[in-house]
């Protein structure tokens, strides 16, 4: 059994360590690039929501690479998430392609246990505590190794060393074969992550990125927006996501994700009293906390349609006026271009600048002010 | 209470129970350019043209009444797993409540089956309103006898807004020309409030109509046909969009019917899955043919026009060679 998963992020993995500890081959695609967009766009619906497109791409690269089963996750959400698989399996049917539905859903945990086990095998069921053990850890080394690498980026003495540091050790965490050498390693990244060379630069904006999981996690779909605002524009971009998070949540393996994510429901109920299915509540709440945690502003970024975030946004603004903090909404699309989205994204940093600029020294504000006075006086 | 969205299926419930209460109801007047015009500016770009008509419609309603009423749709029936509506119909009020600066306050009307009856609502909703617990029987039990009227019109074939129109406007009492026996039948399986709303779906009632077809409406359905339908689909937990898949399911056994037009509205979350599923899954068995049309505040009514006259000419020449084919052996 040959099982593949849709990428999303660096979430291949920690899923990579999961399903191999269980004895069962995984094939893991190329990372999806714009081709693979263009690939799952052709044969998707029109309108459904960017994921969909670029996971269905994805799904069409593993069956050529020979899987023959595909795994995810499904339910029955208020979102269009739960129904993914569903639909995606039908179109890849239709299309001609073989292959096994591994669905694991919303069921009770004894049913999910016993498709897994069927699927695996006895032997391989039996590694399952292992299997998850050493998924955790390999979710929490590479959580720890963005978060790291988000904060040097902006920064860092040479142009693109977190980077490198960050690839490197992607790439061995990959390989890892232990829980002791996931940890081992972990302590090396740390060390070498710490020891890189940094500019003192107090000044660094800080802005926060919320919106939908997907876009927000996967490089291809956001022209690798996280990585490009610390490299290119110097600016600590932090997202209210994570692929740890999002991994880790529903297992209940890691209890402090759910003491964050029932506050951020119970501070949002003021602007949606109901679950819509999506990541809503993180993002309302990430905005409505920017201001307290430091951040100059805000970027909201979502795929066309998407709806819970499409409701968020006719609530953003009213937050945003009412907290004075700016925010810029980035709509994705198979569309979308990299030049349209950086001279936003160039023009909204700007825009930050000066605000800091002009919020940090009353003298700012007297020079302006002086210049139309005399500009005034010349005038009459 | 604004004239979109779940206005067309629940209006005549909830005008008679606000009567009942001594309420004034005031319903925005059917959808205009102006509306739609308004409701897209309002609005955020990317979501569905039926929100966008609700917009439209609030800011026509702001400055005329004291409380406007936009029910919370959460969840409409009870079952095994959970069901919700689509989340636009859940955080509807959120929407309008956070783009609007003023606006008079909105009613809640909060509809969640899976965890309250729908009667606990509507005295919550009575409730707010301020009226005696001895007036709440009477007004409900109106409201349901006047939705029954609703639903029979409904049944007999009439499309919302001339059912509405009928029992409001007391628009005539014969058949709508649509009804009338023709060589060719379409089925029309959208929303209601696309069904419903003549500026949104550019008249295609009227020109398939002067195409000379036979037009049956998705609405026409009854809730026990379509529960009948559904052990044979995948489970939805969209409990409209569930109600779609089904009729669309039944109209396209049903013989008497040539052709299939499925009618979603551009951004429509749930729909542009359920258009697929609908596709591929409940392909076409037998001599139908099913066309997908997608509507948004840019259609022009040209446009809807071509496509219908060209589905309509499609569909009876398709007969008509079907039949020479069936005389040859």
């Amino acid at each position: 059994m040959k099982v593949a998963f849709p990428h999303m992020g660096n979430a291949c993995i920690p899923l990579r360590a999961l399903v191999e500890y269980m004895g069962v081959e995984a094939v893991v695609p190329e990372r999806p690039n714009r081709v693979t967009l263009e690939r799952g766009a052709r044969h998707a619906p029109e309108f459904v929501c960017l994921p969909f497109k670029i996971t269905l791409g994805d799904c069409m690269n593993a069956l050529d690479r020979g899987a023959d089963t595909m795994a995810m996750v499904c339910g029955m959400w208020a979102c269009r998430f739960g129904y993914y698989a569903y639909v995606q399996h039908l179109i890849l049917r239709d299309m001609g392609y073989e292959f096994e539905s591994l669905l694991i859903g919303r069921e009770d945990p004894r049913s999910v246990l016993e498709k897994i086990r069927s699927a695996v095998g006895r032997r391989g069921f039996l590694k399952l505590p292992g299997a998850a053990a050493m998924f955790r850890s390999k979710a929490g080394a590479v959580e720890e190794l963005e978060s790291m690498a988000r904060k040097i980026r902006p920064r860092e003495e040479v142009a693109g060393s977190a980077d490198a540091v960050m690839v490197s050790y992607l790439d061995r965490l990959d390989r890892a074969d232990s829980i002791r050498r996931v940890r081992q390693l972990r302590l090396e990244q740390r060390e070498e992550m710490t020891s890189l060379p940094v500019r003192d630069c107090n000044g660094v904006l800080r802005v926060r990125i919320v919106g939908e999981l997907y876009v927000l996690l996967e490089p291809s779909l956001n022209f690798d927006l996280v990585r490009r605002l610390g490299t290119q524009f110097g600016v600590e971009a932090e997202p209210v996501l994570s692929t740890y998070r999002w991994l880790l949540s529903p297992l209940w393996l890691d209890p402090l994700l759910h003491v964050s994510s029932s506050r951020a429901r119970r501070v949002s109920r003021e602007y949606l009293p109901y679950v819509l299915g999506g990541e809503e509540h993180m993002t309302l709440t990430g905005a409505l906390d920017a201001p307290g945690d430091g951040f100059d502003g805000v970027i909201h970024a979502y795929p066309l349609t998407c709806m819970p975030e499409n409701i968020c946004r006719t609530i953003l603004p009213h937050i945003a006026a009412r907290d004075g903090i700016p925010m810029l909404d980035l709509c994705f699309d198979e569309h979308t271009s990299t030049v349209g989205t950086v001279t936003r994204l160039e023009a909204f940093l700007d825009m930050l600048r000066s605000r800091r600029d002009r919020a940090g020294s009353v003298h700012g504000y007297r020079v302006y002010n002086q210049k139309m006075e005399h500009l005034s006086i010349i005038e009459t | 209470m604004p004239r979109a969205l779940m206005f067309y299926r629940y209006y005549p419930f909830l005008k008679a129970m606000l009567e009942g209460c001594g309420c004034e109801v005031l319903a925005s007047p059917p959808t205009n350019l102006e509306i739609l015009g308004e409701g897209t500016n309002r609005c955020v770009d990317d979501v569905c043209v039926a929100v966008k008509v609700l917009f439209g419609h609030v800011s026509r309603l702001a400055r005329e009444v004291d409380a406007i009423l936009v029910p919370r749709l959460v969840s409409v029936e009870k079952r095994k797993y959970d069901t919700f509506t689509c989340p636009k119909l859940i955080a509807a009020p959120d929407m309008v409540r956070y783009s609007f600066r003023h606006l008079p306050p909105l009613l809640d009307f909060t509809v969640d089956v899976a965890r309250a009856p729908w009667w606990w609502s509507c005295v919550r909703l009575m409730r707010r309103l301020g009226v005696p617990l001895r007036v709440m029987p009477h007004a409900y039990s109106s409201g349901i006898r006047e939705q029954e009227g609703y639903d029979g019109l409904l049944r007999a074939g009439l499309l919302p807004a001339d059912a509405l129109s009928r029992m409001y406007n007391g628009n005539g009492t014969s058949l709508p020309p649509y009804l009338a026996e023709r060589d060719v039948t379409v089925a029309v399986v959208g929303h209601p409030y696309l069904l419903g709303d003549h500026i949104v779906n550019k008249r295609l009632f009227h020109w398939l109509d002067a195409a000379g077809v036979r037009v049956l409406g998705s609405t026409m359905l009854s809730e026990r046909d379509l529960d009948a339908e559904e052990p044979s689909l995948p489970t939805l937990s969209w409990s409209y969009e569930r109600e779609l898949l089904a009729a669309a399911s039944i109209l396209m056994k049903r013989d008497d019917v040539d052709g299939v037009v499925y009618l979603t509205s551009f951004g429509c979350g749930p729909d542009s899955l359920i258009t697929e599923i609908v596709r591929r899954e409940l392909r076409p068995a037998g001599d139908q043919v099913l066309m997908e049309m997608v509507l948004d505040e840019h259609s022009a009514e040209s446009g809807v026009r071509t496509r219908a006259e060209a589905f309509a000419d499609m569909l009876r020449h398709r007969k008509k060679a079907y039949a020479s084919a069936r005389r040859v052996p």
